[in-house]
């Protein structure tokens, strides 16, 4: 009854979906667990950033590319300048949640002041059109945007395994003072992951402005099924963000193509409520 | 907000603190305050809006109207010879604080007239307060008629009682004999779900074959597989449920998958970006007014039009044209001042008998509240995007000098 | 932590509860406008479900995402069951309801060991499967539902002021509950699972049980706000109840209020609906959010610890003697003569206490516990020493409850307890010390004890457990540090107040694992005698030690095990010439220290 390309074309629609929430939450996943900052407003600066490629492409014209240079390292600053606050006033985990929830209230206003409460969506004319494959499309923005996720999370993982980057992080959690003596420098570590967090929002910004609508309301419509990618693929785990986030949106979109798309939350999530229950060591 | 818009008019200015701290004192000295309501001082009119949260992007609107229609109402020497003060509220798109502000407008406030909020649950919440104080509540843009059992209710937006079976209806009298098959795709929010969900029976009674029908959740972000089953499904007419931004984002959808669907309908869109997308090519719409001709002829139309417009860009809003929203907002005001001046009263109970009796003029036409639950007859018309820009197409009475119908 | 200030001062909690309950309840006599009760009906609201959040994650520490699912299903429940029977039937359903969900919830996820944030993930699942299922199913299935025909009891004549009265009771309710839950046993043992779970099952807190009970507690308190609020709203959806509004103002408002007091959320939550819902002016709305938001921001800069804890920081300060002793007082300096000589005034009686039969236990197939097979006697010292990760910790953690062998048999005093849960054993009278200690770090030290002496072998009334606690505290010299926190000890004392813990339970064998280790010699010495002194107050006691000086000098008998068998036993002497054992060490020299 359901058609091979049905199934197929959700499969693919999924993974692009995953794609984005590993996008999104990968920084998120990693202030978590290195800097203990249950940070939200991550989804504001993603916000943030998708309204000024909005702006900046769709109104005054520049390439994306172009935009992307200018909001990464400003994105990079902004997650340092959050952090600096939250470690001069030593703001502790819960209590994170509080601030950045401060910050995404005054964020959303603050986008509504400019851009108005309506919906608004850049038609442009960059990554337009789709790949025709074994009588499957593959939209190019969406390749363009899983490429660039997939290629962050690797490359994040690799720099964490490979480089004394990761030892550093985990000695800095387990005891910082011992770190501290062993030469790791906590705070110019605190404020790389940090930044490396801010400047994540800004490429998922870019793309959200790409592929989805925008309004400041929007801030938190993420936040589920990112929280949820972020914990199941296990905290701080880059590539377990990625493979959590491809599973939920498989699950998600092969649902919607089987039933009703309604219900389409029941499965990941009761997926996720299984695998905890059966498996809660593995994650 | 453009603080220039508000400055002009007569709105109240009450700043957040003093609002805060004013309230807190009138609630203690609940007798101090309000004896100045009744005398020569001005008419308070009160409401609440959703200007922040989800709701916002449509709250701002009836924001924008309002203090044009008091700015206007003051400069040609006020209501019953009083000056007009609005006395509005943001509940933050929750029904529960609109409540608990229409509670505060009535009993702190002691506002003289009451206006509705928007939204299908805040409009109930605050119905419900009007009834407990038998106070008229003449309200915007209401979806689900069968809802709204107050007998002073009055409901500006003419999409009668039954707008699921008589809407559907006039779209498929319009569409004639060359759509035989439908795919219908709604959103489950509730006021677009009873619309959509109600229009099946219409398409059976009518033999239309529906090839496919999906619900999906209200606030969903990805739409390939529901793009892949309409495409899959391959209909005459593509009849969405959708409010917001949904129907850009399955056209986004579909085509990514290089298909476009032959002839497609919306129930509440956001104009701009529907229009503007070249997916919109032709879509399909119902409203009860765009400031276009022959309806922008009507009394008052033109000068709102304009004066709309320039609010509008002022506040940065991406679709700065009058449309069904902001005219029913526009109307709903007029109605209440018609009935005050006609009745030449403030007494609730003479207004809504005046109103139910009689009807009132606007600029969508001369709306009627004699049906069941105060609904008059359905005055909807049909809108198309038309080189990026939506026009009237039927009924002919009413349709965009210029413009044809586009049927696929 | 308000517990032990509020009780140390005349606790005056109840009372104001019970006067301010009287004044709410006065308050629609006085006809005041409706917007006060309706605004008030809010304020109760929040302080309902911010409070009923708290008597479980905020006392427990295990955030829960899913209080709007408990919420929600109270919405839900009213309003399908309201229309057909009655509103108190649907009160009482939605209350049922969400109990049974809540219980449900705590007893299938409980059964594994669950991490905080897994069980946060859970919540959240929960919160999202159960919107989906209303949304698609006739609870709901999507248009709304309209709470037409309802009819409410009433009260002072007025449905406003009814509606006020009900949330004002839940809310009046809850606080009462938080308050109530927080001086008592199952309090303690809440907040002992907030800081360290594994320990307060060790320490004979059911664990299992209070997580569930407090999540019973916790859900049915917000069905209840749930199904009043449903009336107040009339007209519910399925993404007004299911939204992110309540599990984020909960968290909200309880962690800026405090979460681990009971009047903590309650405080959040008027501080928030103040800020919501007095400052409305639709002119100013949007610098009326950057304000509210810039207001969290300051606030958790300046008062990281919540509301509350601004209060007890300062309080802590003034109450704290500024000249604790650094080390523990007199009583532990026994003479050194004393410690000189081995502990011989134990007369073996042969009497078997516990008896481990055969027992094995692998960890990913490498088998830490071998077929152990070993006795412990009533009344002796036994020393259980053995080369680093030859299975001497994992035997403790085995005997204690705290890990199920794979196979094999424990007996105590002739009674099987292999299946017990770690907290029965306690009961029964085993009791252990951790080497690397574990106290409960927001509790005082003198809570640290009371804990142990209320949940032990003889589970004594709060009144006796202080005065046991504040006796063993004087025993192993903190008395002075009672009020003090664990934090501020020096390893020695931390031990120290394991040592405490371990002997309030009224512990027939108490199992010390390394009592020794990290201390300097001086140190050392005290704590030799320290051991001596509770065994003389006939207690049995196994002692795991690497420092073969005190093995020597305390122990009667002395097992050896390795690679998790069992390889000498018998008198010390005899058994560290053992050529096995002198095999086994070869090489290791911190068998000399």
């Amino acid at each position: 009854m359901i058609s091979a390309t049905l199934l197929g074309q959700s499969v693919l629609s999924g993974f692009f979906a995953g794609c984005l929430y590993a996008l999104l939450g990968l920084g998120l996943t990693l202030t978590w667990r290195y800097l203990k900052v249950i940070n939200l407003a991550h989804f504001a600066f993603v916000l943030i950033a998708a309204y000024l490629t909005f702006q900046l492409v769709g109104k005054n014209g520049l390439n994306p590319l172009l935009v992307a240079v200018i909001l990464i390292p400003v994105f990079f600053l902004a997650g340092v300048a959050q952090q600096a606050l939250i470690e001069h006033y030593k703001v502790n985990e819960f209590a994170s949640i509080i601030l950045t929830f401060g910050f995404a209230m005054i964020a959303e206003a603050g986008l509504q002041w400019i851009w108005s409460a309506d919906y608004q969506k850049l038609e442009a004319h960059y990554m337009r059109g789709s790949l025709q494959v074994a009588g499957l499309f593959l939209p190019i923005s969406d390749i363009v945007m899983s490429l660039v996720a997939i290629s962050l999370c690797v490359m994040v993982w690799a720099a964490m395994r490979y480089t004394w980057l990761g030892k550093a992080l985990r000695a800095s959690l387990d005891n910082p003072g011992i770190a501290a003596a062993f030469g790791v420098p906590n705070r110019k570590l605190s404020y790389l992951v940090a930044g490396a967090s801010g400047a994540s929002t800004a490429i998922g910004g870019i793309f959200v402005a790409l592929l989805s609508t925008l309004a400041p309301s929007q801030i938190f419509s993420w936040l589920g099924v990112v929280f949820a990618a972020a914990l199941l693929g296990g905290l701080g785990s880059p590539i377990g963000i990625l493979a959590a986030g491809i599973l939920l949106g498989v699950s998600e979109h092969v649902t919607m193509a089987i039933t009703a798309p309604s219900w389409a939350p029941v499965v990941p999530f009761t997926l996720l409520m299984v695998i905890l229950l059966l498996w809660p060591e593995r994650i | 907000m453009s603080d220039r818009e508000i400055s002009k008019s007569g709105v109240t200015r009450r700043g957040a603190l003093a609002g805060g701290i004013a309230t807190a004192a009138a609630a203690s000295l609940p007798a101090a305050i309000p004896a100045l309501a009744q005398g020569t001082g001005p008419i308070r009119i009160g409401s609440t809006l959703a200007l922040t949260g989800p709701l916002a992007q449509t709250g701002i609107l009836h924001k924008i109207v309002g203090d044009i229609f008091i700015d206007q109402a003051n400069k040609s020497g006020g209501l019953l010879g009083r000056k007009v003060e609005w006395v509005l509220l943001d509940d933050q798109s929750k029904p529960d604080v609109t409540r608990t502000l229409y509670e505060r407008l009535l009993t702190v406030d002691k506002v003289d007239l009451l206006i509705g909020p928007y939204a299908t649950g805040s409009i109930l919440s605050a119905m419900g307060v009007a009834q407990r104080y038998n106070k008229i509540l003449v309200h915007h843009t209401f979806g689900i008629p069968s809802l709204a059992k107050y007998d002073m209710h009055i409901p500006a937006w003419p999409i009668g009682f039954n707008p699921e079976k008589t809407v559907t209806n006039r779209v498929m009298d319009m569409l004639g004999n060359k759509v035989k098959t439908v795919a219908v795709v709604t959103s489950k929010f509730p006021s677009v779900h009873f619309l959509t969900v109600g229009a099946r029976p219409v398409f059976k009674e009518r033999g239309i074959q529906e090839v496919l029908f999906l619900e999906f959740e209200f606030g969903a972000k990805d739409f390939g597989p529901i793009a892949a089953r309409v495409k899959d499904a391959n209909p005459d007419l593509l009849f969405m449920g959708a409010i917001g931004l949904e129907g850009n984002q399955l056209l986004e959808a579909l085509e990514k998958l290089n298909w476009t669907p032959r002839n497609h309908f919306y129930t509440y869109p956001t104009p701009g970006p529907l229009a503007l997308s070249p997916m919109g090519k032709d879509a399909l719409s119902f409203t009860a007014y765009e400031d276009l001709p022959p309806l922008n002829k009507a009394p008052g139309a033109a000068e709102f039009g304009k004066l709309f417009t320039d609010a509008a860009k002022a506040a940065n809003n991406p679709y700065p044209f009058v449309e069904t929203q902001t005219a029913a907002s526009y109307s709903a005001w007029q109605i209440l001042f018609h009935a005050a001046k006609e009745t030449n009263s403030l007494d609730d109970r003479k207004m809504a008998d005046f109103l139910k009796k009689n009807g009132a003029p606007t600029i969508i036409g001369k709306v009627r509240f004699d049906g069941p639950n105060n609904y008059g007859e359905d005055m909807m018309r049909i809108k198309q995007v038309q080189n990026q820009k939506w026009v009237i197409v039927y009924p002919d009475e009413f349709k965009t000098p210029g413009s044809q119908l586009i049927i696929k | 932590m308000g517990a032990q200030t509020a009780r140390l001062r005349r606790d005056w909690s109840p009372y104001a509860i019970a006067i301010a309950f009287i004044g709410f309840a006065l308050l629609p006599a006085f006809k005041p406008p409706a917007f006060v009760e309706s605004f008030l009906y809010l304020l109760f609201f929040w302080i309902a479900l911010a409070t009923s959040w708290a008597i479980f994650s905020g006392f427990t520490g295990y955030v829960s995402f899913g209080h709007g699912a408990f919420y929600g299903a109270g919405v839900y429940t009213l309003a399908n069951v309201a229309s057909h029977y009655s509103f108190w039937w649907g009160l009482i359903a939605a209350g049922l309801v969400s109990a049974t969900l809540g219980v449900a919830i705590a007893a299938i996820v409980f059964r594994t060991r669950l991490r905080g944030e897994l069980f946060a993930l859970l919540t959240l699942a929960l919160a999202i499967v159960l919107a989906t299922i209303i949304l698609n199913t006739p609870v709901d299935g999507g248009p709304g539902l309209y709470l037409i025909g309802v009819s409410l009891p009433n009260f002072y004549g007025s449905p406003a002021s009814t509606l006020y009265l009900l949330i004002m009771c839940v809310g009046m309710m809850s606080l009462a509950t938080a308050w109530f839950v927080q001086q008592s046993k199952l309090g303690r043992g809440l907040f002992a699972i907030s800081d360290d779970e594994d320990v307060a099952e060790i320490l004979g807190v059911p664990t299992y049980a209070y997580k569930l009970i407090a999540c019973g507690i916790s859900s049915a308190l917000a069905g209840i706000a749930g199904g009043i609020h449903a009336v107040f709203v009339n007209y519910v959806t399925v993404s007004g109840t299911f939204n992110l509004e309540v599990p984020l103002f909960v968290l909200l408002m309880s962690v800026l209020g405090g979460a681990r007091s009971w009047i903590g959320p309650a405080i959040g939550a008027v501080f928030i609906t103040l800020l919501n819902n007095l400052f409305v002016s639709g002119d100013y709305a949007l610098l009326i959010r950057i304000g509210i938001g810039l207001t969290l921001v300051l606030t958790t800069l300046y008062m990281p610890e919540g509301i509350v804890g601004l209060f007890h920081t300062s309080w802590r300060r003034k109450a704290l003697p500024l000249t604790g002793s650094q080390t523990p007082s007199g009583h532990a300096d026994a003479p050194l003569a004393a410690s000189i000589a081995p502990a011989r005034q134990y007369q073996p009686t042969g009497e078997t206490l516990v008896r481990l039969e055969d027992i094995s236990l692998a960890f990913k197939g490498v088998r830490a516990l071998d077929g152990v097979n070993m006795e412990v006697r009533k009344g002796e010292i036994l020393g259980l020493v053995g080369p680093n990760g030859s299975g001497k910790s994992t035997l403790i953690n085995v005997m204690s409850g705290f890990y199920k062998p794979d196979g094999g048999r424990i007996f105590l005093s002739g009674e099987n307890i292999t299946a017990l849960s770690g907290h029965l054993v306690a009961r029964n009278g085993i009791a252990r010390t951790f080497q690397i200690p574990r106290p409960f770090g927001r509790m005082s030290v003198l809570d640290n004890v009371i804990v142990a002496a209320m949940f032990g072998s003889e589970q004594l009334p709060e009144r006796a457990a202080r005065e046991r606690a504040m006796h063993y505290l004087g025993f192993v010299g903190l008395d002075t540090r009672a009020h003090a926190l664990p934090s501020d000890l020096n390893l020695h004392q931390r031990k120290f107040l394991e040592l405490a813990r371990a002997l309030a339970s009224g512990a027939k064998l108490v199992m010390l694992d390394e009592v020794l280790a990290g201390l300097t010699p001086s140190e050392i010495t005290s704590a030799i005698a320290m051991v001596r002194r509770i065994h003389s107050a006939d207690t049995t006691i196994v002692f795991v030690e690497h420092n073969m000086r005190a093995v020597m000098e305390l122990t009667h008998r002395l097992v050896v095990i390795n690679q998790g068998k069992v390889i000498a036993e018998g008198d010390p002497r005899k058994v560290m010439q053992d050529a096995a054992v002198v095999a086994a060490y070869l090489g290791t020299s911190d068998a000399e220290d």
